[in-house]
């Protein structure tokens, strides 16, 4: 239907489907690639073990939240309020744990419990009382926060030991956050391919009308959708509690955003019904080593805001050309 | 048990101020064939979304099965053993065939994991129980909109149900496929399943009904078996009035030239077509779902770019254009087949739907004259005999026949050189029907050229003055009113030889 697709002349049918869908994906790897090439020839500090670890690491860190967020995009909702839960979830996580070890279990089980609850909270708005994701997760976006900075504006609680070796610890020369952050990532994956809950949320995303006449139980997938959003913010929290050391109220200011644009860097469509889990990882490790990389090349951090919008235009004007 | 398996007893429902039905009361014993008929905007669909569970009914009580069936959701209404194929296609776009078809019923393992190799197996097996031949891992918004249809008809036959609802299943189906539903109408029957089989096409309810309900304004009219009626009184039941089904023909000779394509080929089925086309006259378009009439008029209106060949509109302005805001202004206009999609913003209000492409007309310095689009719009509905609450409803909310004709409507007030109309007259009552026929040839008498694309045969023979046979992309031959016949037609749209080069 428009000129870019005739240059697909010779191709059948599918294999023009499958370049119309995944080209732009392929795009944001090989642009990755350049990123790479870049780094590698105009810093030497780019390409060591120890700074792709970090990059790595600081993947997992948005990647995990941008997973959570992903799958809400695609039922054509969002969550605005991830940000201000990890924040929540460092202080609570900090404060249960108190340093000790054998506080642990519990400082877990609380923050998981509290980004299950705060889940259930947002289906239930959006489900029952019909109030718009956008709306329901703005205002979260706020309450969460108020909460956290009314429990402390300054570094509270603090990690055990061993949680804080976790961040360092490693499984050959890479790092277990990141490991888990893949583990996480296959897990999406299958769900969205081999199970009944992942074709609902395109199916909700696509065309909820139709998905509620086909008998899909819309309200148990939405519950099911923004609970596992929260509980990925959450486990981020906690991580970032064994990153930090302490509950810092700091942490969390905008990861939303950095969340929604990784996974419209990946090619979800934020009128929900489309998106791929290897084009979300694209989106996240295009930001992660764009700004690893500006700091290495010690651009200035307001220029480091603009370049990301810059991709991020770029990016959908990229998508766009899938048509519909 | 009582011999019914279904009954709606006295089922009344209201939207918002419109009585869509009144005391309605519809019963059916199994393994029968029923017809519902009635206008548009007589609360068929309505009264069949309520059977599913989608609306909920203000009054009165359904009885399935010999219990008494309390609000049910949409999928206990599956379970139940209810599909229904409803009028607006019901796929969702991004997902593929065989998901569509399985979707709230996967195939499963038993830890909960879908069986995908089971889905796709059973989804072709479907396909090809109804004669055709799909990707299953396509998604849908790739198919054309009858092979969208083919796959809900898959996707109610996959919940193996007793009762099946199909709201006009063959609006977009022609020739052989509607030959296959009919078929499978037949063995489902059969197999003592039920089938109540709304539709506008009354030769086809005198084809396979048994029995037929009419309705009319929310009311129940009767129920009658079929040998008891002949078409002249099932449309007076269904119009109130007796309507004469002639239909209108031109006055005059044929006029000048206006448009030319010679060899137009797009990145579609389309190849190498030419025709021409004069002033005041209807060439019908006639050929299979899927043979390339809609890439043909998608091209003609610029909506897909040339390959190959070239158009010139004779006379007109410009003779060249590369997209359709350029046909408009050069005088060509397309009203298309999926109105859903690409003729209607159902959101709007009918007001705005109708005078979108004239704003700048009825507008002064930019501002709209309220008067003027009152006028307008009340002119529409009028001579097009448009049912709605007033021009301020949205467009979703009218039945879909009086949406077909809010688009068509919008685009006979722009004053074009050419119309081209994609089955113009899909899911308009009988009624309608023949005030759009009529409508056609009051534009002829003004000179307007007009492309008619249909499925529905007799449409195409009794109006055409001339008909173009599409066959796999190609034309395949032209025809002259006084020479058609539906055998004829068919046999030339069927053709092997035509698609030899392409299979
Ligand atoms: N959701 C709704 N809100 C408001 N009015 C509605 C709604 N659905 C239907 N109506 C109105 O109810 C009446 C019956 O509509 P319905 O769709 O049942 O007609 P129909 O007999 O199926 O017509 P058609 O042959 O055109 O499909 C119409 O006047 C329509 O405008
Ligand atoms: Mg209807």
């Amino acid at each position: 239907m428009n000129a870019s697709l005739r240059l697909f002349g010779g191709l059948s049918a599918s294999q023009r489907l499958f370049l119309r869908r995944y080209g732009p994906i392929f795009a944001v790897y090989g642009f990755i690639v350049v990123l790479f090439i870049i780094g590698a020839t105009q810093s030497e500090r780019f390409l060591t073990v120890r700074n792709l670890t970090n990059v790595a690491r600081q993947s997992a860190f948005l990647g995990i939240i941008a997973l959570g967020q992903m799958l809400v995009i695609l039922t054509a909702g969002i969550d605005l309020s991830v940000g201000s839960l990890v924040k929540l979830s460092i202080l609570v996580s900090a404060i249960v744990m108190d340093g000790q070890t054998e506080n642990q279990g519990a400082a877990i089980v609380a923050t998981l419990g509290l980004g299950l609850l705060v889940g259930l909270i947002h289906a239930f708005l959006v489900n029952e009382v019909k109030i718009a994701p956008f709306i329901v997760t703005l205002a979260s976006l706020g309450i969460l926060r108020g909460i956290s900075l009314s429990i402390s504006t300054s570094p509270v609680g603090s990690a055990s030991k061993p949680f804080i070796m976790f961040y360092v610890q490693k499984i050959g020369p890479i790092p277990v956050i990141a490991v888990m952050f893949f583990a996480l990532l296959a897990l999406t994956a299958l769900l969205l391919r081999y199970t009944a809950f992942g074709k609902y949320l395109y199916a909700i995303g696509g065309n909820i009308e139709v998905a509620h006449l086909s008998g899909v139980p819309v309200k148990l997938t939405r519950y099911g959708v923004y609970v596992i959003c929260s509980v990925s913010a959450a486990i981020t929290g906690l991580l970032w509690l064994s990153r930090m050391g302490v509950g810092d109220p700091a942490i969390g200011d905008g990861l939303e955003l950095q969340a929604i644009t990784a996974v419209i860097i990946g090619g979800t469509s934020l009128f929900g019904g489309r998106g791929t889990v290897i084009g979300t990882l694209g989106g996240v490790l295009l930001l992660g080593v764009t700004a690893n990389l500006l700091v290495m090349l010690g651009v200035n951090q307001f220029v480091q805001g603009l370049i990301q919008g810059i991709i991020i235009v770029a990016a959908v004007a990229l998508y766009k050309q899938e048509g519909d | 048990m009582s011999e019914f398996i279904l009954e709606m007893r006295n089922i009344s429902k209201s939207f918002a101020g419109v009585q869509a039905l009144k005391d309605v009361t519809f019963r059916c014993r199994p393994g029968r064939v029923y017809g519902l008929v009635g206008e548009n905007g007589a609360g068929k669909s309505t009264l069949m979304k309520i059977l599913a569970g989608a609306y909920r009914a203000d009054a009165g009580e359904i009885i399935y099965k010999g219990e008494k069936r309390d609000q049910a959701s949409a999928g206990e209404v599956i379970d139940s053993g209810i599909s229904i194929i409803y009028q607006e296609l019901a796929l969702v776009r991004q997902m593929s065939v065989a998901e569509n078809i399985f979707l709230g019923r996967e195939p499963r393992y038993a830890l909960g994991l879908l069986n995908l190799s089971e889905l796709h197996r059973r989804a072709a097996a479907l396909l090809k129980r109804l004669g055709i031949r799909l990707d299953t891992s396509l998604p849908v918004s790739e198919l054309t909109v009858a092979q969208r249809q083919l796959v809900e008809i898959a996707k109610a036959l996959s919940q193996n149900a007793d009762l099946i609802v199909m709201d006009e299943p063959s609006a977009i189906l022609a020739g052989s496929e509607l030959e296959q539903l009919f078929g499978i109408i037949e063995s489902l029957v059969d197999e003592g399943v039920t089938i109540i089989y709304i539709s506008h096409r009354l030769e086809e309810v005198f084809r396979i009904a048994s029995e037929v309900t009419v309705l009319k304004d929310g009311e129940l009219v009767d129920t009658r078996p079929i040998d008891q009626l002949d078409r002249p009184t099932l449309v007076e039941m269904m119009v109130g009035r007796p309507l004469n089904e002639i239909f209108p023909q031109t006055e005059h000779e044929q006029g000048e030239l206006v448009l030319v394509a010679e060899k137009i080929s797009t990145d579609t089925i389309l190849e190498e077509a030419s025709l021409e086309l004069y002033a005041g006259e209807i060439l019908g378009v006639a050929g299979m779902v899927g043979s390339g009439r809609t890439e043909l008029a998608r091209a003609l209106f610029g909506a897909d770019p040339l390959t190959s060949g070239k158009i010139a509109l004779v006379g007109g302005k410009s003779a060249r254009w590369g997209n359709p805001a350029q046909a408009i202004d050069s005088g060509l206009v397309l009203v298309p087949e999926d109105r859903k999609t690409h003729g209607l913003f159902t959101s709007l209000p009918v007001r705005i739907n109708v005078t979108l492409p004239i704003l700048s007309r009825i507008s002064r310095f930019g501002v709209l004259k309220f008067q003027a689009e009152d006028e307008i719009v009340e002119g529409a509905r009028a001579r097009l005999s448009i049912v709605m609450a007033s021009p301020d409803q949205e467009a979703q909310y009218l039945s879909g026949g009086n949406q077909q004709k809010v688009v068509l409507a919008k685009w006979l007030e722009t004053n074009p050189a050419v119309v081209i109309l994609d089955e113009p007259t899909r899911g308009v009552d009988v009624g309608a029907k023949f005030e759009i026929y009529r409508l056609m040839r009051q534009l002829n008498d003004r000179g307007i050229a007009i492309v008619m694309i249909s499925s529905e045969l007799p449409e195409i023979i009794g109006m055409s003055d001339r008909i173009l046979v599409m066959n796999h992309g190609r034309i395949v031959g032209e025809v002259a009113q006084e020479d058609a016949t539906e055998a004829g037609i068919i046999e030339l749209a069927t053709m092997a030889a035509a698609g030899a080069n392409r299979a």
